[in-house]
């Protein structure tokens, strides 16, 4: 009886606790909440209605509903944050085909389906391992029947022609061209109306394009080689299989057979051994079981074809000598798995995890790598899903525009890195010619993207989990985004270095939506403007920094700044912060009119010692002369009084 | 230097489309609008000095560019929207009976436009036919043509603004609010208090802006009757419209509001006294700081106080 009573006055302490947790509000949530209200607004307030355009049939859900509910975004942010399993990248991609399902779809169609005939091979075997024959067998299920019948599936409807616009005038939408800085007034005006006509073209045959079973195909193909994968590599760790042994075909091989005739020899299909080798062409499969390997690869888009390349170890060096090679799906499975050792990778255009109308995935289990390449590389995604999931070292990664977790049209682009300090560089090639003179287009670094106001764009995102990182780039990058789209950084931990010029940091320009959520370490945050929180037109800009001493420095529209309707929030939970604003009047919880009436500009810092030069000031609340914003600088939790070793 | 050079070709031709319209007798007005449009809608940094001029080419050429102009409404690009309301800002009232007959359009997309261009040119001869669009079934003309009746500032278009302050779209209702405080419609109050707390902020900020430009006292009496509604964002809000009031009653109202048990209202409202009192003539600050228990209010109100300092 006595247990009884102990138990049930247990539980209900501990039920209590559960329930108090349960009510317990995030800071930023609290935060919200109360400067809303000071400013005669509600969190709520911010959301946006889907019918100030014409709607088109290309919006993802996730984006409209987040439209709707922008603020939603930090939870959103977060469960992609979580969505990652070492070792699985399978599991995130999940997630983003789950997210890239459209505004008014009610089915996905899943990927096709073998018969078991189509599963039964006329292939002899070769190999004599029944770990790597099960291995090449399963490969060869999706090269030969899941990859091209799925992609026949998504693009059943296009004629031939239609088939061709998307890897040649379409493609030229997102390729640039550094010479048109010297385009005169009516070229330029030439061109836009020649990249127009692509768009109308391509909006009149879009919504046949089912992207679906050809992601769904490249995801499933990554479940099941995984197993494959993790199989072989565990029996080589242990010593159960050795690499000669693996590689060591049948004694007798009958005369009359064709070489191609055997798993493993087909034509386009390479198995190197432990020592470093070399590899040059238009493959369709390689698996490398060592040594420092140069891989120089090309791919021919009008001949789309399923490519999965395997290096179990060493220091490789991966060069591509045309577009869409290096973990790039061009209208098929482009997968490059890559379990250690520091690489290179150097690419050209779409690729690196780049998902063209097709699902691309770049994965690296670790060490000190770095990733070169143009447009449309390192996480990009159009009609697919393209991603780059680095589990560990030191990375560089560099690229021109359209990059680093970029999502256009029904796409989505991601890097997730999981460990290491790295570094991201996007920009420097091509002008930014509509602006300025001396700066750079980027559009990059978690950068959403869609073709106002034709198409919507995608979800483009960096989580980078841990390490001192640094960002730079130039115009549109670092969570921004443009047109109906999602751009996205989560970095949770370590000391990072944001720089950009514009539209960065928490940015969101004509109905978008733009979050960094950045939640420990020192960090600096750099720019001229339309960032720190910024949303333009019917959008919402939240920049989120959850801990640390934090040091924010903007010209102006930024830090907070809402601007033709659009709503820029700051957020900074903790830390001795420094906040710099060089004009005061558009900066700091500030909201200018259109359309006669104002945006929402909200900053709010909620704990810590806080410098400013600007309409702030620690401990205080303020109300600019705008329509409409101010911010708050509180200490939401009140600090002991009782110093340790006080009196 | 080779853009220099590129420059001034371009300066050059400009010049020439702009300087010597005669000499393009045979071409048709379309395509000399054409042309010029090209250069008055570019956003290019390095032409940015020649788009002013584009511009005022085309209105110069007057209402006979009008037509053409409407035509180019269907644009997909922002640009050269704005371009074209610009142009048609700039034409002035001549352009206004071409925008009328195209407010029966069809194309509801181009009746929009067309609204907020009368809007912007704000001749009154365009208040009937915008009153004839406030009931569109297309909510944006519905925004654009209430706003526009605004901007003219022609009290015909006041009952249809009325009207539109219970539009079931919360932007056609803070078009409404808008317009209804820059037709001084004193016939609105309650409406316009009852906005105060309406789910959409573009209204009930524009609400608040809008009783600050009518009657005091009818706004001070319809207020003080709505104060304690459920809605807790109308008091809220009708405290800053008391503060901005800043009448002797509205003052008494205020501190009546500063004792509130609510934390939220407590602080408008003593924001409010700071702001509509600068000095403090009341007396109520130091009692209020100390009697306020709430550290958040108390922190409100000290800002509130020092930012008065700061401006004096």
């Amino acid at each position: 009886m006595r247990l009884s009573i102990i138990s049930f006055l247990l539980f209900c302490l501990v039920a209590g606790s559960a329930a108090t947790q349960d009510t317990l509000q995030p800071p930023e949530q609290f935060g919200l909440e109360h400067l809303t209200d000071y400013l005669g607004l509600k969190p709520s307030d911010i959301s946006y209605r889907s019918d100030y355009t014409e709607p088109d049939s290309l919006r993802l859900k996730v984006t409209a509903e987040l439209m709707d509910r922008p603020l939603d975004m930090i939870g959103y942010a977060g469960g992609l944050r979580g969505a990652h399993v070492g070792g699985q990248p399978e599991i995130l991609a999940g997630v983003l085909y789950r997210d890239l399902a459209g505004e008014h779809q009610s089915q996905r169609q899943s990927a096709y389906r073998p018969s078991g005939t189509e599963m039964q091979h006329n292939y002899n075997l070769y190999y004599t391992d029944i770990t790597l024959n099960r291995l090449l067998s399963r490969v060869a299920t999706y090269l030969d029947v899941i990859f091209p019948r799925s992609a026949e599936m998504s693009l059943a409807p296009l004629s031939e022609k239609q088939r061709r616009f998307l890897v040649e005038e379409f493609k030229e939408i997102v390729v640039m061209d550094e010479d048109d800085e010297f385009l005169s007034m009516e070229e330029i005006d030439s061109l836009e109306k020649v990249e127009e006509g692509y768009t109308e073209q391509f909006v009149g045959f879009a919504t046949l394009i089912d992207k679906d079973p050809l992601v769904s195909a490249g995801i499933g193909c990554l479940r099941d080689l995984l197993l494959d994968i993790e199989a072989l590599r565990s029996g080589m760790r242990n010593g159960n299989i050795s690499a000669e042994k693996l590689l060591k075909g049948i004694e007798f091989l009958p005369k009359d057979v064709p070489t191609h005739n055997y798993l493993g020899r087909q034509p386009g299909w390479k198995i190197g051994g432990p020592g470093n080798d070399y590899y040059e062409g238009n493959y369709d499969f390689i698996l490398d079981l060592g040594g420092n390997d140069v891989y120089d690869l090309s791919y021919d888009p009008s001949d789309p074809h399923g490519v999965i390349i395997i290096d179990l170890e060493g220091d490789d060096f991966y060069r591509a000598g045309s577009d869409f090679a290096l973990g790039s799906g061009c209208l098929s499975v482009g997968l490059l798995l890559d379990f250690g050792g520091d690489d290179r990778y150097d690419a050209k255009s779409f690729g690196l995890g780049s998902g063209y109308f097709g699902f691309g995935l770049l994965y690296d289990s670790g060490g000190d790598d770095r990733y070169d390449g143009d447009t449309h590389v390192q996480g990009a995604g159009t009609f697919g899903i393209g991603l780059l999931i680095d589990e560990g070292g030191r990375d560089i990664y560099n690229a021109a525009v359209y990059s680093q977790g970029f999502g256009f049209v029904q796409g989505a682009g991601m890097i997730y890195e999981v460990d290491g300090s790295d570094t991201y560089y996007a920009g420097g090639k091509y002008k930014d010619i509509l602006r300025y003179e001396d700066h750079y287009l980027s559009l990059s670094q978690g950068f959403g993207y869609g073709l106002r106001p034709w198409m919507s764009g995608g979800i483009g995102g960096i989580i980078d989990l841990s390490g001192n990182d640094n960002y730079y780039a130039d115009i549109f990058a670092q969570a921004s985004s443009y047109w109906w789209s999602i751009g996205l950084i989560y970095d949770s931990a370590g000391n990072d270095n944001y720089q950009c010029f514009q539209y960065a940091q928490g940015a969101a320009t004509h109905m978008s939506l733009g979050i960094l959520i950045d939640d420990y370490g020192n960090d600096v945050y750099f720019g001229k403007g339309l960032m720190q929180g910024c949303g333009h037109d019917y959008s919402c800009g939240l920049i989120l920094d959850r801990h640390g001493n934090d040091v924010y420095t903007a010209y102006d529209l930024s830090q907070g700044a809402g601007s033709a309707n659009g709503a820029g929030v700051q957020i900074d939970n903790e830390g001795d912060d420094r906040y710099y604003s060089k004009n005061r009047l558009n900066t700091q919880g500030y909201g200018n009119p259109r359309r006669d009436f104002g945006s929402i500009g909200l900053f709010i810092d909620l704990g810590g010692q806080d410098q400013y030069a600007g309409n702030g000031r620690d401990n205080y609340y303020w109300e600019t002369d705008s329509k409409w914003g101010g911010g708050m600088d509180i200490e939401l939790i009140v600090p002991d009084s009782i110093e340790a070793g006080g009196e | 230097m080779a853009n220099v050079i590129l420059k001034s070709g371009l300066l050059a031709v400009l010049s020439l489309l702009m300087v010597t319209p005669s000499t393009w007798a045979s071409d048709s007005i379309d395509e000399r609008v054409d042309s010029l449009f090209v250069i008055a809608s570019s956003g290019e940094v390095k032409y940015r000095e020649m788009v002013e001029p584009a511009k005022l080419a085309i209105a110069e050429m007057g209402a006979e560019v009008v037509p053409r102009l409407i035509e180019k409404f269907t644009t997909k690009s922002a640009r050269e929207r704005h371009t074209i309301v610009n142009i048609l800002k700039e034409i002035g009232s001549p352009a206004v009976p071409d925008l009328l007959r195209a407010l029966k359009g069809d194309n509801g997309l181009v009746v929009q436009r067309v609204c907020w261009a009368l809007g912007d040119i704000k001749d009154s001869s365009a208040v009937d036919g915008l009153v004839e669009v406030s009931d569109h079934p297309r909510w944006q003309v519905r925004d654009q043509a209430i706003g526009a009746l605004g901007k003219i500032g022609d009290t015909r278009g006041a009952d249809v603004v009325h009207f539109a302050l219970t539009d079931t779209i919360g932007q056609v209702r803070k078009a409404a609010a808008v317009s209804a405080g820059k037709l001084a419609m004193g016939q609105s109050v309650e409406q316009l208090v009852h906005i105060l707390g309406d789910d959409f902020y573009g209204a009930r900020l524009s609400a608040l802006h809008a009783l600050l430009q009518l009657n005091k006292r009818r706004v001070f009496v319809v207020l003080s009757d709505s104060l304690e509604s459920e809605n807790h964002r109308l008091g809220n809000l009708g405290c800053r419209v008391l503060g901005r009031l800043a009448t002797g009653d509205a003052l008494d109202l205020l501190l009546t509001q500063s004792r509130s048990p609510n934390p939220s209202r407590r602080a408008q409202a003593a924001v409010a006294l700071v702001k509509a009192d600068p000095f403090d003539n009341c007396g109520f600050r130091e009692k209020f700081l100390a009697d306020e228990t709430d550290r958040f209010v108390q922190l409100k109100v000290e800002s509130a106080i020092s930012a008065q300092q700061d401006a004096e």
